[in-house]
Parts: C-alpha cells; sequence; structure tokens
C-alpha cells in the first residue's frame, strides 16, 4: 500500500519537473536573449559601435583633438629604441615592457619588424569590462589607468586583444638599466597589484598643451618613443586635425590597424611594409 | 511558529569527531599560512603570468558560485512553482549556497591584487561590465541568503534571552518567498553573467560564443542541486540521524539528471556548431593547439562529458542506481568534479591560446601554461577547510532539518 502511493508522489514530482524545467529553459534564454539580443537596454550602443564612422558621439575622443599615432612597418629596423626609451622615460620593468618590437615575416618571406605599444582603442575592450571604470579612453582619445582605483582583478588584461597590459605581480624594486642612457624617468612607479600600461607619455602631453607646445611636432610634448626612432618610423598627433602629419601621413598611405574586425578602432594606424604583408 | 525554539543536544566531543576537526584544523591552517605569504609577497608567489593571469582561484570562485545553486534552484522549486513537499531541504540548499558564494568571495579577495580595494566596484560603478554585476549580484544574493538563513539560527536557544529576535525572526521567515523570488532573480542574472564574463571577449576566439552564459546557468542549475542532495546523504550517513525523505533526495537527483541531459544536449551542439561545423578558423587553430600542448582533449571528452555529464545523468535517471543512495552520491561527486574542471578548462584553455593580433606571424606571444604553485593549492585547501567547517558547525549546531515550517 505504501508503495502505491509513493509511486503517486513521483507521478505528481515529474510533472512538475517538465515544468519546472519550462520556467528553468524559458529563464535561461530570456537572460540570454535580454543580455545579448538586440531587445537588450545596449542595443544602441551596439548598433552606434556598428555604424560609427571615424568620429561618433559617445564613444572615444569627445573633444577637441584625437592623438594617434602612425608606425610605418617598412621603414622600422628594429633597432628597440622605442622599447629603451619607454622603459626609461616611464620607468618600466625590463620583463614586461609596454612597447614590444618583435621580428616577423610577410606571407611572401619577406622580413620585417613589427613594433606595438597601447593602440588605445576608441572603443576598447579593458575599458568595457573593468568594474570598477579604473581605465576610461580620455576625451583626446587616450586610454589610460587610474592606480588609485584599480583593484587588480587583471580582467583587462584578459580583455585586451592586443595584450598591451600588464599587471605587477610585486613590487618593483629592480634597478632600471634604460636610466639613465635612454633617458630618466618622468613618471611614478605604479604599486604591486594593479595593472599598468602605455599612456602615450600623456604627462609630457598634458605638461606640452599647458606650455603652448604641440604634441607631434614639439619634442617635449611628444611620446619618448617617437623621439628616439632613429628613422623616423613613428609619427605622433592629432587625427583630428586634418593638415597634421599623421593625418596627411594617413590620407598620402595606405594604412592597416590591428583586427579591424574587432570593431575597436585603434587609434594607431601602421604603414605595412611595400613587399606587403 | 518561529518562536518555538528547537532542542539542540549539547555537542559530544568523541574520537571521531576531534580526528574530524583536526584535520579541518590543519587544513585551515596551510590556508591561513598561504593567505598571509599571498598578501606580504603579493601574487607573484602564483603561478599566474600576464599570459595566464587567471587561474586556479578563479576556477574556485567560479564553481563554488555554480555549486551554490541548489540555493536559488532548490527555493524557486518551492516557493515559486509551489512544490512545498520540497520544503524539508530548503535550509540546507541555502546553507550550502551560502558556503558557496561566501567561498567565492574569499577566494576573490585572495586573488584580487589590492585586496584593500575589494569595496571599489561597489563605489565606482562600470554599469558596462559584467565584472561589477557580477560583483553586485553576489552581494545581494549574499545578503538574501543570510537573511533567509537567520531565522535558522535564531531558533538556537542562546537567542531565547532576546525575545525581540525571535519577533524579527519571524518577521524575516515571512519574508522569505519575496527574498526568494528576488533571489532568484539576481541569480539567473549572475550565474550567466559569468559565462559572459569569458563569452564577451571577441578577442578570445575559443570563449567567444553567446552559449558561454547558457552553458554556466545550466550547469549549474543542474548539479548546484545535486550536491544538496548528495550533502544530505553524507550528513545521515555520518550522524546516523535521517536528514530529509529519501523521496525527496531521489526526485531532487532526477531533476538533475534531466538538467544534466539538457545541458549536455546544449554542449553537444555547442561542440558540433563550433567545430565540426563551424570550422572558423580562429577557433580550429585554438583547439588544435590546446590538443597538441595541453591535455585538454581527455578532460573534455572523459573527465567533463563521460564522467561529469553522462555518468552522473545515468546514476541519476536510471531506476536500478536511482533506488541506491550510495550512486546518487557518487554522481553527485562525478558531477561536481565535472563542473570544477570545466571551469577549469574554460579559463586555463582560453588563456593558453595567445592573441592573434599581429599583421604577420600568428601568434607573437609564447604559448601559455600554467600550473598552480604550492601557494595557490594551499589557499585551496585552506577555502576547503573553510566549507567544511561551516558544514560540521551548521550539522552541529544548526537546525538545518527541523521541520518547523510544517505548521507555518
Amino acid at each position: 500500500m505504501s508503495k502505491k502511493k509513493t509511486r503517486v508522489t513521483v507521478e505528481l514530482t515529474r510533472r512538475d519537473i517538465l515544468s519546472l524545467f519550462g520556467v528553468a529553459t524559458g529563464s535561461a534564454v530570456a537572460a540570454v536573449v535580454l543580455t545579448s539580443g538586440p531587445l537588450s537596454p545596449f542595443a544602441g550602443l551596439q548598433r552606434e559601435q556598428v555604424t560609427a564612422g571615424q568620429e561618433s558621439a559617445g564613444h572615444g575622443a569627445t573633444g577637441i583633438n584625437h592623438w594617434g599615432m602612425v608606425i610605418n612597418l617598412d621603414r622600422c629596423i628594429g633597432c628597440e629604441y622605442c622599447l629603451r626609451a619607454c622603459s626609461a622615460v616611464n620607468d618600466v620593468r625590463t620583463d614586461k615592457p609596454w612597447n614590444i618590437v618583435v621580428p616577423e615575416k610577410t606571407t611572401t618571406g619577406h622580413p620585417f619588424y613589427f613594433s606595438r605599444p597601447c593602440l588605445h582603442c576608441q572603443v576598447a575592450p579593458c575599458v568595457e569590462v573593468c568594474p570598477v571604470k579604473a581605465t576610461f579612453v580620455r576625451p583626446d582619445g587616450l586610454v589610460v589607468m587610474d592606480y588609485d582605483r584599480c583593484i587588480g582583478c587583471r580582467y583587462c588584461e584578459v580583455a585586451c586583444p592586443y595584450d598591451a597590459r600588464k599587471f605587477n605581480w610585486e613590487t618593483n624594486n629592480e634597478e632600471n638599466p634604460y636610466i639613465p642612457t635612454w633617458g630618466i624617468a618622468e613618471v611614478p612607479r605604479r604599486p604591486r597589484g594593479v595593472v599598468e600600461k602605455c599612456t602615450f607619455c600623456k604627462h609630457r602631453i598634458d605638461a606640452g598643451l599647458k606650455n603652448g607646445l604641440v604634441p607631434g611636432v614639439d619634442p617635449e610634448a611628444t611620446p619618448a618613443c617617437v623621439n628616439i626612432c632613429p628613422v623616423n618610423a613613428r609619427t605622433f598627433g592629432d587625427l583630428k586635425d586634418p593638415q597634421s602629419n599623421i593625418s596627411r601621413l594617413i590620407a598620402d598611405n595606405p594604412t592597416i590597424v590591428l583586427r579591424e574586425e574587432l570593431g575597436t578602432r585603434p587609434s594607431v594606424y601602421y604603414i605595412p611594409p611595400k613587399e606587403g604583408l | 511558529m518561529a518562536a518555538i525554539p528547537i532542542e539542540t543536544k549539547p555537542v559530544k566531543l568523541n574520537p571521531g569527531l576531534l580526528a574530524w576537526l583536526a584535520l579541518i584544523g590543519l587544513l585551515l591552517l596551510v590556508g591561513l599560512v598561504s593567505a598571509i605569504q599571498v598578501f606580504w609577497h603579493g601574487l607573484v608567489i602564483t603561478n599566474m603570468s600576464n599570459t595566464v593571469p587567471w587561474g586556479l582561484w578563479i576556477t574556485i570562485d567560479l564553481s563554488s558560485i555554480a555549486l551554490g545553486a541548489g540555493a536559488f534552484t532548490l527555493s524557486a522549486i518551492v516557493y515559486l512553482l509551489g512544490l512545498k513537499n520540497f520544503r524539508p531541504i530548503i535550509r540546507l540548499a541555502i546553507f550550502v549556497g551560502f558556503i558557496g558564494y561566501s567561498t567565492a568571495l574569499l577566494t576573490l579577495v585572495m586573488d584580487i591584487g589590492r585586496p584593500d580595494r575589494f569595496w571599489h566596484p561597489w563605489v565606482y560603478w562600470n554599469i558596462h561590465s559584467v565584472l561589477w554585476e557580477i560583483t553586485w549580484c553576489i552581494t545581494i544574493y549574499l545578503t538574501i541568503m543570510i537573511l533567509e538563513f537567520l531565522p535558522v539560527v535564531t531558533e538556537l536557544k542562546f537567542f531565547n534571552r532576546w525575545p525581540w529576535v525571535h519577533q524579527a525572526a519571524n518577521w524575516l521567515h515571512r519574508a522569505t518567498p519575496a527574498l526568494a523570488l528576488f533571489g532568484l532573480l539576481i541569480s539567473l542574472l549572475h550565474q550567466s553573467s559569468l559565462g559572459a564574463t569569458y563569452g564577451i571577449l571577441k578577442s578570445r576566439p575559443i570563449w567567444f560564443k553567446p552559449s558561454m552564459p547558457i552553458l554556466f546557468i545550466l550547469s549549474a542549475v543542474a548539479v548546484g542541486p545535486a550536491l544538496t542532495m548528495a550533502v544530505a546523504f553524507v550528513i545521515e550517513w555520518i550522524t546516523g540521524k535521517r536528514t530529509i525523505d529519501h523521496d525527496i533526495l531521489r526526485t531532487i537527483a532526477r531533476f538533475s539528471g534531466f538538467g544534466l541531459l539538457v545541458y549536455g544536449y546544449l554542449r553537444f551542439w555547442d561542440t558540433m556548431a563550433t567545430t565540426y561545423y563551424g570550422r572558423t578558423p580562429s577557433v580550429i587553430q585554438g583547439l588544435t593547439l590546446l590538443r597538441e600542448s595541453t591535455p585538454y582533449n581527455f578532460s573534455f571528452w572523459v573527465l567533463e562529458i563521460l564522467l561529469g555529464v553522462v555518468v552522473p545523468a545515468i546514476f541519476f535517471l536510471a531506476p536500478y542506481f536511482n533506488r541506491r543512495p550510495l550512486f546518487l552520491v557518487l554522481g553527485a561527486i562525478l558531477a561536481v568534479v565535472g563542473v570544477i574542471v570545466n571551469r577549469w578548462n574554460v579559463t586555463v584553455s582560453g588563456l593558453t591560446v595567445p592573441l592573434a593580433y599581429s599583421p604577420g606571424t600568428l601568434y607573437t606571444s609564447p604559448v601559455g601554461s600554467y600550473f598552480p604553485s604550492l601557494t595557490e593549492w594551499g589557499v585551496a585547501l585552506g577555502v576547503i577547510g573553510y566549507c567544511l567547517l561551516m558544514l560540521t558547525l551548521g550539522v552541529l549546531f544548526l537546525p538545518l532539518f527541523a521541520e518547523k515550517e510544517a505548521h507555518a
């Protein structure tokens, strides 16, 4: 008799389980549709991302300037001066430079050198994922860090498509071998436990503008890597000013940006080697 | 009602219990020493690197939150669907959920570079960040679980000296259905957002897919209740006292079995769509690299799918096994391991594949490699010690299996 009773309970629960699963799957689907589909509250944002041309409201540089860089892969000789000057001026640890130089080959086998600072994306994945807004796009297009706010979760490092962010696993007590040969430290070292990155030498840009200098023209207001390059492979300037060196360079040359399909809209443009890529 | 305190017998120390407590103490000691090391030296003493910046601890976070999902799933069954006969397990489910979520927060504090700034996400908002949303949801849900569970704690004799405590508890107890409903919404959100943490990263081909959030929440909904069920059985075996009606536990096992089937089905199509049919070059390259340089294939097919989904589903659903508590507990253990391996595979494998961004060669940076350091394992052991301590204290001192709801 008790067995019969048990059986009835089981039948009931089975039906219940079905309805329960309906709800569970329904909710899961709803959650996904609401967070990633066209119904999402961020749909407007995504549409803007897709249709945006060079300039758009709400994303990227909103001020009068948009600082950018052109790197001429055809000129670069792989001397690593940019890496050294950067590491000296920003007092960066030698084992994780902000600015890397890598030897590479085109598809036709022609060797060339590829270098990469932070690309200062206008739709920056790192900025989007930071849980505390410790990193953000400035009105002049620079992607900068607030080292006093960063909690060190490293999500930005994971999200950056270009490997441009480095975490401080320990306090940097290392002697900097690039100082004073390649420059002197112009900014303090970042504390242990935060993520750091290339700043386009924002301290130079900000101070230079205050003193009436033009970044990209006056060396005092220009990133260290651009100044030191012996073959002028790097050009810095205002992407919003059509008369700037950099704008004219982009107008006159074929340029690419890294992983354009991701829609990150980097501020760093590359002139490919004349042999092609 | 809630004002009636449950009589608890004074706890007698016997050799078995003492040995057990000593083991827990040892685990906690190891954890404490490791934690102090981490806070003192910084994360440099872990084996995480700039190539693989997330590792064992993130796996623990993700797993413990997923395994705590029994709380919201079973709460939803009782309070939303009104299946009152599952009520006896609610207390245990919420307790296990609380342990899981507090474990996650503990480990997170270890994992961030600046533990002194753990409160920043509460003050500095970036509403576009899934991690921000997860932090908030976990905080809110942990609070909800504490509120849901407080009435149980106040049933301790200790609180009899303050009558207002029982008054407040009674009031809280009445709010439980509302709390459970709110908790359900919050849980659906963050359990899937944990998957989205990976799924939205367009720069990482083997993570970037919309199925990520669904797979995370489905595995959590399937395995969370199974863990609660297994805990109930194990407590019964150890204390020798009937905890929860076996019919309820077996039904929960069946529910988990169905959940695993749904999860496995989606997993199947996810795999087929991304590899066999989809053949996106970046995904294939990434997976090939994983197959050649890591035991990814074995851990995916054997640990995650066969032992983590198929076998437990059979144990939970086939009447022959479903009748035998041993198989139910075994199935739950396998499913739990499957979830942990899955979270590990997602995290570490995704980071092992280097980023492809340079115009020339495919991968500029070296293939990532990661195996946790001694300190990381130490913290993990400490966390396990914390879970066991909480469970033991709960079993010894809290009326986890009292059926006072019956006449509420």
